[in-house]
């Protein structure tokens, strides 16, 4: 019998707790009931809230979670019938963000303390805020020939027809990476081309690639890297590269909804997010905080230093229509 | 009170009519069958006594209410009549006596009266030990009885029966045509018999109702029907009557006249009103007809066909005088003539089909 | 003299006629046309403003043509192979002299309850690279080599077999309707088995078959989980996987986009069904007679063949997705070989008892499918009265528009659920919105038509006259509708609600934009999981669902005795 990663847990939870009773107190405490919208992984979701609570005990917090699309799916009919439900909202990808941000849906938070964070992590209108890093690299089968370094490995024949990657049809954080990498001279399309010339298969999500790398069923995949990293802990014969030329990232951004009837208890989930102690329950959780000086969490080599690839969000807003049309082309039968 | 009256009936399935103008008027405790070919309007008709189906015009009463009108319908639960389908319609998923009890227990008939009145119907039909079957497990005799079982445990004073003999063999048939008249005969009530069959008709109805394409086209007494047919149709789909062109030759004298037919006189009955005319028609049964007892007398005809009836031939013949027309009449054994040889026909007797009257506006 | 019209008992049967028709009416227009309706609003005139820019984006997209192209074709392609495996495993299971029909229909109708995505990823197994099956019998393809399912042949491969049992199920039903002497008289006839199967038997059987048919054709069309898994890879685009699409690809105006696509597959479905209609039309299905079940043929030296073959095919479509979960949720992380060291129960121990929101959805899945089933059939058989016998043109129209709901993705209908009840509803002031209610609403809508069709069925082949002799025994309707109309339906209507039950049971797509803290549905807890990397802890689930599903389906038998025969589809 192997022990679980609940088991930590539990245990995990009364640390971060212990942790949260020595943060100074809030003056005026707010209280009422929240409404998070979310996509993290339900763990976390719930690890989330429960620290929300022990901070802020008399606010009552309402979660719905589930995919991104989901989310954004319900959000937008809520919009769409006049009354979106959500307060605060904690996706994976600045993108839907950027959407809607643009549909004059977010509340600027000018006061949100963001000394300490890098500025390419939330928006300069303070509307949302990358609360940790989620890179993309390559995940291979322990059992695979090669041991991929760089992005360009995967155009070689060596790595032919053994490739899956996310689809950024179906997933927001693979478009945004689709975006980024073209964007770039050094791999752009060319990069996409080889991949199509090896055979990658397009599937619809992380934890589809997680399943065929972990499996067997191809031997590498373009993946997150915590996910290959829990499944690494836990005995899957899975590792992880970050490929040399840079991950691209994202950057599970939280905002609040402009038609919040809380507004004080919405700020003050964004405040914990943003808190050290909110990065260092990201960081526990396995996560790349967005504050650097947190740290970096315990399953990356000792010394690594992450190359992020940069990202202009707007920029990709802009040309993911485009580039998901020639990616659809290029992977169509 | 259980009259059943049905006055100027009217139905219409698109541009079709169903029910042209039919009137008939049912007494209390009368067997009336309604006799037609299949498609005649006999079930259409049945379907708007049960009031399964809504009129277009006329009225139908049970007994002194008005059940069906263009603007009134009893819907067939407040009727208070009880139908024997073709089909039996047994409830299979109920035993038989639960079949039969179903009425008794919708009209809030409770034990121990309930199962004593489903045994006593049981018994009447003669199927006491078969309370506990269920309807899949019965020949087609029983299920024919339990059906019959069903429709009486309720009394209603006025039974429909769809063809009930339809599905059944030759031998059942007879033997259930007789318990049908002995039912009717002990109970007394007023029954509406659908059939196709002329025989079956003839032997049970005390008045016969004879439609075709939706109309009715005599309703008369069985003997009245088969001697003095009110029209062509039921001339020809009554008894395989025969129909003759005929002049007629004198004024109607004591229900007789003189007519002209085939080249050859003949004294036949008639309406006491007939008119002299030479464009009559005449029926002629079987029996109306034979063998010329001298060599000159009667038509000349060539014998086609001679078919052995048991005790008897059926001797098929075609006048010399009209080619188009074949007569058929009985002789006797041994055959006086074989095919292909001359007869003379004699008429003994015959009806002349009244013109132009419509029966049921007449009655 | 005349008798007034309002005659009391006259009047009464008229109100209680009157009354349960419009109550329908009602009732499905609210189920059906309330949603589809809203989401038309939204389509052509989002925000209130008449505006046809959705509509010409979706009808100039060359994706959206590509999309109802294949998904035309897959659809009928996979309808026509499920309907040929389930009618044959139908007709064989129901006719012949095979042993142990009753332990093979269970079997045969369980592939139902798993998810199609692990359906999917068993299949990928068998045919991929690393497949234990292949290697055993030496003809696995070279690590990497592309799998042959990631194609069109793959997805109709797929979509027969997971939807063969609606077929069978509804034929099934049929089946057991028809008595012996027809078969017999066929015989007699000097006709041999094939001939009276193809004379006699299968033109009775057609409504239940156009019925199973039919119910095939909106399933195809409207699933998302095979096309997502073996098409995207390909990126072959059928109309659920477009929407899922347009949907992630957010922007403004994707609701109005969503919606025409979603109303381009009801259009296509509600064609199918009319061509249904036709195919019943005029023509006279009812059997008349009352006798038992029929003898099963004498399959004689076929018999073993048949029944080894039967049985490996459903060991095949049940046990392989089957042991896939099974092996899943015995290893602590996806890929570890199972073996004695590495098999834990440490996933099961997690779901059943650390994980409350398990047990909760559990609870939640189970009472929602079971009370949507139990609703869906109380609404159906009525329904089906109306509809088959009394012919009620509302009715008929509406008929159609149930398919809908069905047809199209389960997150649309999810999202017209919240377009419709996210404002407390009117004059009550209720709000449905955030409780388990919305979803029971949505599932009711969605499966509605599961329910409907073998329902319809069943009238078609029942003779009226049933109803009519109860009617002359002077029962009203309610009365009829309960003593003899439902004992005569039951065989067709549990064979609905057992559609029902087993595909609300597994649904995710509608519950995962609906369900709110503590009205989680098992599907949702199963997708969180595998959201979240854990295929371990998901597979222990869904092996926990399959089995219990399995204790509750066998356990029906315990009181099968009291129920009139042919009414449990796996008891003979």
């Amino acid at each position: 019998m192997t022990l679980t990663r609940r088991r930590f847990a539990a245990r995990g939870l009364m640390m971060t707790a212990a942790l949260l009773a020595a943060a100074p107190a809030v003056a005026q405490a707010p209280t009422g009931k929240l409404v998070l919208y979310t996509s993290q992984p339900e763990k976390d979701a719930a690890q989330t809230t429960a620290a929300f609570k022990k901070a802020y005990p008399n606010i009552e917090v309402d979660i719905f979670r589930s995919g991104t699309t989901e989310v954004m799916g319900k959000l937008s009919a809520e919009i769409s019938a006049g009354q979106p439900g959500a307060d605060v909202l904690l996706i994976a990808d600045a993108a839907s963000m950027e959407v809607l941000k643009g549909q004059n849906q977010l509340l600027a938070y000018p006061g949100a303390k963001t000394e300490g964070f890098q500025p390419g992590s939330f928006d300069a209108d303070k509307t949302y805020f990358g609360s940790k890093l989620i890179t993309t690299g390559i995940a291979y089968n322990t059992g695979a020939k090669e041991k991929p370094t760089s992005w360009t490995d995967l155009d070689k024949p060596a790595y032919k027809g053994q490739i899956s990657m996310p689809s950024p049809l179906y997933s927001g954080a693979a478009a945004i990476m689709l975006s980024t990498m073209t964007a770039r001279p050094d791999l752009g399309w060319k990069l996409f081309e080889g991949l199509k010339a090896n055979e990658a298969v397009a599937v619809r999500g992380n934890g589809a690639v997680l399943k065929s790398v972990a499996s067997g069923e191809k031997s590498y995949g373009v993946l997150v890297d915590f996910m290959a990293y829990n499944a690494k802990k836990q005995g899957s014969p899975i590792d992880f590269v970050f490929p040399k030329e840079g991950a691209p990232a994202v950057t599970e951004p939280v905002a609040i909804i402009k038609s919040t009837k809380n507004e004080a208890a919405a700020k003050a989930f964004v405040d914990f997010i943003l808190s050290d102690a909110g990065q260092k329950l990201a960081l526990w959780m396995g996560y790349i905080p967005a504050k650097p000086s947190i740290g970096i969490p315990s399953w990356l080599p000792e010394g690594t230093k992450i190359n992020v690839m940069a990202s202009d969000i707007a920029a990709v807003v802009k040309a993911t229509e485009a580039d998901k049309a020639r990616f659809a082309t290029m992977f169509g039968n | 009170m259980a009259r059943l009256t049905i006055d100027r009936v009217q139905r219409s399935f698109g541009s079709y009519l169903a029910l042209d103008d039919v009137s008939i008027a049912v007494e209390d405790g009368e067997f009336l069958a309604v006799l037609g070919p299949s498609g005649c309007g006999k079930t259409t008709l049945l379907r708007q006594i049960a009031g399964f189906d809504k009129l277009d015009g006329g009225r139908i009463s049970i007994g002194d209410r008005l059940v069906s009108s263009a603007d009134i319908h009893v819907p067939p639960e407040h009727r208070k009549l009880g139908i024997v389908f073709q089909s039996y319609a047994l409830w299979p998923h109920m035993t038989v006596a639960e079949n039969v009890a179903y009425g008794l227990t919708v009209a809030g008939v409770r034990d121990p009266e309930r199962s004593q009145r489903v045994s006593e119907a049981l018994e009447l039909v003669g199927l006491n030990g078969f309370a506990e079957r269920r309807p899949g497990m019965l020949s087609g005799g029983q299920r024919q009885r339990v059906a019959l079982a069903r429709c009486l445990v309720t009394e209603p004073s006025l039974v429909l029966l769809d063809e009930p003999l339809a599905n059944l063999d030759v031998h059942l048939r007879a033997s259930m045509e007789e318990e049908f008249a002995r039912f009717h005969e002990r109970t007394g009530r007023t029954m509406v018999y659908i059939t196709h069959d002329q025989a079956e008709a003839m032997t049970l109805a005390d008045r016969i109702a004879v439609m075709d394409r939706g109309r009715l086209l005599q309703l008369a007494t069985p003997s009245q029907l088969y001697r003095e047919p009110a029209n062509i149709t039921v001339a020809g789909f009554i008894g395989e009557g025969m129909v003759l062109p005929a002049a007629i030759l004198s004024t109607p004298q004591a229900g007789s006249c003189n007519v002209s037919v085939l080249g050859i006189e003949a004294v036949v009955r008639c309406r006491p009103d007939q008119r002299v005319t030479e464009q009559a028609k005449l029926c002629l049964r079987a029996g109306d007809i034979g063998i010329a007892s001298t060599r000159y007398g009667g038509l000349p005809a060539t014998v086609e066909r001679l078919s052995y009836q048991g005790g008897h031939f059926r001797m098929e013949a075609r006048p010399a005088a009209n080619r188009d027309i074949l007569l058929h009449l009985d002789v006797a054994e041994p055959s006086p003539a074989q095919p292909g040889e001359t007869i003379r026909i004699a008429i003994g007797d015959g009806w002349i089909i009244p013109e132009g009257v419509s029966l049921d506006k007449a009655a | 003299m005349r008798i007034s019209l309002a005659d009391p008992a006259t009047l009464r049967t008229r109100v209680e006629e009157m009354g349960l028709l419009w109550g329908l009416v009602g009732l499905v227009a609210l189920l059906s046309l309330l949603p589809i309706g809203r989401l038309v609003v939204e389509g052509l005139a989002p925000g209130g403003q008449l505006s046809a820019t959705a509509l010409g984006k979706v009808m100039a997209s060359p994706a959206t043509w590509t999309a109802t192209w294949n998904s035309l074709t897959t659809a009928i392609a996979g309808t026509i192979l499920a309907t040929l495996i389930g009618a044959t495993v139908a007709l064989l299971a129901t006719l012949t002299d095979i042993r142990a029909r009753n332990a093979f229909t269970f079997c045969f109708v369980l592939p139902l309850m798993i998810a199609p995505q692990v359906t999917a990823l068993a299949w990928l197994q068998l045919f991929g690279p690393s497949s234990t099956l292949l290697k055993l019998i030496g003809m696995a393809p070279p690590l990497g080599s592309r799998n042959p399912l990631y194609s069109r042949e793959g997805i109709i491969l797929l979509l027969g077999l997971q939807y063969a049992p609606l077929v069978f199920l509804t034929l099934r039903a049929g089946l057991r309707a028809l008595p012996k002497e027809l078969i017999e008289a066929g015989l007699a006839a000097g006709a041999s088995p094939l001939t009276v199967l193809r004379t006699v038997v299968l033109p009775l059987m057609t409504p239940p078959l156009v019925a199973g048919i039919a119910l095939c054709f909106v399933s195809s069309l409207g699933n998302f989980g095979i096309p997502a898994f073996l098409g995207i890879p390909g990126n072959f685009l059928v109309l659920p996987t477009l929407i899922y699409q347009r949907l992630a690809g957010l922007g403004p105006g994707v609701l109005s986009e969503v919606a025409i696509l979603s109303l381009l597959i009801g259009v296509i479905a509600m064609v199918g069904i009319l061509l249904q209609d036709v195919m019943l039309r005029r023509r006279d299905f009812r059997i008349t007679t009352t006798s038992s079940a029929a003898r099963p043929f004498e399959l004689g030296r076929w018999r073993r063949p048949v029944e080894i073959g039967l049985w490996s095919f459903a060991i095949l479509v049940l046990a392989m997705p089957f042991l896939g979960l099974l092996s899943t949720s015995l290893i602590p992380a996806f890929g570890v070989p199972l073996n004695a060291k590495t098999a834990t129960l440490a996933n099961y121990a997690y779901v059943l008892f650390e994980h409350a929101a398990s047990r909760r959805a559990f609870v939640n899945s189970f009472l929602m499918s079971a009370g949507a089933a139990t609703l869906i059939v109380l609404i159906c058989v009525p329904l089906g009265y109306f509809i088959v016998w009394k012919k009620s043109r509302a009715l008929r129209l509406l008929n159609l528009a149930a398919e809908l709901p069905y047809a199209m993705p389960g997150v649309v209908l999810a999202i017209a659920a919240i377009l419709l009840f996210l404002k407390p509803l009117p004059v009550v002031n209720v709000s449905l919105y955030n409780t388990i209610w919305i979803i029971v609403f949505a599932y009711l809508a969605r499966f509605l038509v599961l329910g409907l069709r073998p329902v319809i069925s069943g009238y078609l082949q029942i003779d009226r006259t049933l109803e009519e002799a109860a009617q002359i025994a002077g029962a009203g309707l309610p009365r009829r509708l309960v003593t003899i109309i439902f004992p005569l339906v039951a065989p067709a209507a549990v064979a609905g609600a057992l559609l029902v039950f087993l595909t609300a049971f597994n649904e995710l797509t509608v519950s995962a934009l609906l369900w709110s803290s503590g009205a989680e549905t098992l599907g949702v807890v199963v997708f969180s999981f595998e959201q979240g990397g854990d295929s371990t802890y998901a597979s222990a689930l869904a092996a926990v669902t399959v089995v219990v599903t399995i204790g509750l389906m066998a356990s029906t038998s315990l009181f099968a005795q009291r129920l009139p025969q042919g009414v449990l589809p796996w008891r003979d």
